[in-house]
């Protein structure tokens, strides 16, 4: 084989991905962007000995039928995280009975501040893509571990709630499946805010195919999105998820300037700051692009307030312990 | 089991051969069939297409029609075929001329692929897409012609051009007649849900809507000797893949108004959606009295040359 030497200061580089927590949700993402061919290499990371080995294997076999060739690969330590374009963090652990939500902040806070350190190190000019829940508080802490710039901080929220009130709307209509705009506003629960009102299905507002009751059904049911799949399944679930964080990937390594709402850090927009709450973002190379300020009524003003108090509550809990004090 | 789609695309020029193209790299349907006047030129255009199939790693077979029995179960037809307007041809002898070609293929259409869905894109697209309804005797819902997408996508792309973002994700509303008496609806645009009056002021607004009437026209003085089929052509695809995947999906597309949003027996723009049968159900927006207007003097505009038509006798032989 002749070494065409090639000088590697000057080389293209492909695109690299890093996914921390390798559970259902981590490995489905990197399983989408691989059937899509969107990077050249995408790692994997689980605490739990021998899952990233496993589905990175898994996933790297199913490539030999995808339109792209990928790269999977199982990192043995955080540290093997390295270079990356993108670092989505799905890290944490989920609610269980006994557990309050104190506790679970405070868990999940310390997983994350866990796995930031290596990222700061070793991926120092990632974009970061939170997954781990409570969302926007996780988001919020990745902002003030790393002291980046906001544009490289992102929260996965809008896209997956957008997605699943899309699908209400499809359940309503029994048509125009993959035509729905998807635009969810708030915190990443239970005060979010669905405006199914606002969006289109193809060429036609959602206003001349559905009837006020018919929206309140449809905000009720994406409210709860997460919860009735949990209900059937026993568990969360994570196609939803796994494919919004690809598409998100995919809006940025593709420099697409895509508008995905999602969990981003407010400084002054929309009358918050220094909060992190879903808002209708442009996503780009930067992470970040350019955050989109809508015209909210009173009603959706105010109910925006509820849920940036909601978030603020969960950081409040965090400085009340102390965790950002080290 | 169900056998593999076929599409029949009449023309062979550059619409007619770019529909094809991306039919053939999308693998959506099995056989293509292009029927041509030249047959060794539209041979030569399937080979090379085929070929490209195989680069691309699909399955989809391109080949020449060597008389209208070829398109013999075509699940889709599509009508490229028509004259372009030379210079000294007057608006009326270009209707007559292409409407001939219409009637034409429109019979063999209703002999040969008699379960085919149409989908017209030969100009003036209204009243091409009123005569292949006449001619081929076909339920409406088989009849469309390809307009509203097109227009729609002209007119993200002028939004885009101002936002510098959003691009793909901008849904823009256009019904009324694919010409000058088009219908841009810009308050129904919104980019992924966020209305266009958030983004955009009334000023740069109206300056898209005027952009996007002059989309075609744009194009024809840039080539300075033929007129767009890139978008044309994938904006045809687009149809053609929501029939072949019965997607249910809504487009706004060309169809005789049967009481729709007032109207009877005049093909117009109206959104409608899009299944195997064609189009299985048409879906009426609330307009606004300005909106209402404009829908009228192009549903007007149509109506004169249809009237055209009758006082040539055109549909005499119906």
């Amino acid at each position: 084989m002749v070494n065409l030497n090639l000088q590697v200061g000057k080389k293209m580089t492909g695109r690299k991905v890093g996914i921390i927590g390798a559970g259902a949700v981590g490995a489905t993402a990197a399983y989408s962007l691989s059937m899509m061919g969107t990077c050249k290499e995408i790692v994997l990371f689980d605490i739990a000995e021998g899952v990233a080995q496993g589905k990175a294997i898994d996933i790297a076999q199913s490539t030999q039928y995808a339109p792209q060739p990928t790269i999977i690969t199982a990192a043995q330590t955080p540290a093997d995280i390295k270079n990356c374009d993108i670092v989505v963090i799905t890290a944490g652990v989920p609610r269980k009975g006994d557990m309050t939500r104190e506790d679970l902040l405070l868990i999940n806070a310390k997983i994350i501040k866990s796995v930031i350190d290596d990222v700061k190190v070793h991926s120092p000019d990632a974009i970061i893509i939170c997954v781990s829940n409570p969302l926007d508080v996780m988001t919020y802490v990745i902002h003030r571990l790393t002291g980046w710039d906001r544009k490289r901080i992102i929260g996965l929220s809008g896209a997956l709630d957008g997605s699943r009130m899309a699908y209400q709307i499809y359940q309503k209509l029994g048509f125009g499946a993959g035509q729905t705009g998807k635009l969810v506003i708030g915190d990443h629960g239970q005060n979010m805010i669905p405006l199914p009102q606002k969006v289109k299905v193809g060429l036609v507002p959602t206003t001349d195919l559905l009837s006020d009751e018919e929206f309140a059904d449809i905000i009720e049911r994406t409210k709860n999105g997460g919860a009735e799949i949990v209900k059937h399944l026993g568990t969360s679930g994570y196609y939803g998820p796994g494919r919004a964080i690809a598409f998100m990937v995919e809006s940025i390594l593709d420099d697409a300037q895509a508008v995905v709402s999602s969990s981003v850090l407010l400084e002054g927009e929309y009358s918050h700051s220094d909060v992190t709450v879903g808002v209708p973002v442009v996503l780009g190379k930067n992470g970040v692009e350019q955050i989109i300020e809508m015209t909210l009524n009173t009603k959706t003003r105010e109910k925006f307030k509820v849920s940036v108090e909601s978030i603020r509550e969960g950081i409040d809990i965090l400085e009340a312990n102390g965790f950002f004090n080290a | 089991m169900a056998k593999g789609k076929k599409v029949t695309v009449i023309g062979t020029g550059n619409f007619g051969s770019t529909v094809a193209f991306i039919l053939a790299m999308n693998g959506t349907c099995h056989n293509v069939v292009l029927r041509g006047r030249n047959y060794d030129v539209t041979k030569g255009k399937a080979l090379d297409m085929s070929q490209a199939a195989n680069a691309a790693r699909q399955h989809t077979i391109v080949k020449a029609a060597k008389g209208p029995e070829d398109m013999a179960g075509s699940d889709v037809v599509v009508i490229t075929a028509g004259a372009p307007r030379t210079p000294g041809m007057s608006r009326d002898d270009l209707l007559i001329m292409n409407a001939d070609i219409v009637k034409m293929y429109a019979k063999e259409i209703k002999e040969h692929a008699p379960d085919a869905v149409v989908v017209v894109v030969s100009n003036p697209l209204d009243v091409m897409t009123y005569v292949a309804l006449k001619y081929t005797g076909f339920p409406r819902e088989r009849v469309l012609g390809m307009a509203g997408i097109l227009d729609a996508a002209r007119m993200a792309h002028f939004i885009y051009e101002k936002l510098e973002y959003g691009a793909g994700q901008i849904r823009a509303t256009v019904m009324g007649g694919h010409g000058d008496t088009m219908v841009p609806l810009p308050k129904f645009t919104t980019v992924a849900g966020v209305p266009i009056d958030d983004l955009l002021d009334s000023e740069e607004i109206g300056e898209i809507v005027k952009k996007t009437r002059n989309g075609g026209a744009q194009i024809v003085n840039l080539l300075g000797d033929g007129s767009a089929y890139y978008a044309p052509a994938k904006s045809t695809t687009v149809m053609v893949d929501a029939i072949l995947k019965d997607t249910n999906q809504i487009h706004s597309c060309a169809i005789m108004l049967q009481d729709d949003y007032g109207y009877s027996d005049i093909v117009s723009g109206v959104p409608v959606m899009i299944g195997a049968g064609g189009a299985e159900q048409v879906i009426e927006m609330t307009l606004k009295n300005l909106q209402v207007r404009k829908f009228r003097d192009s549903v007007a505009s149509v109506q004169e040359m249809v009237d055209t038509l009758q006082e040539l006798k055109f549909f005499d032989d119906l």
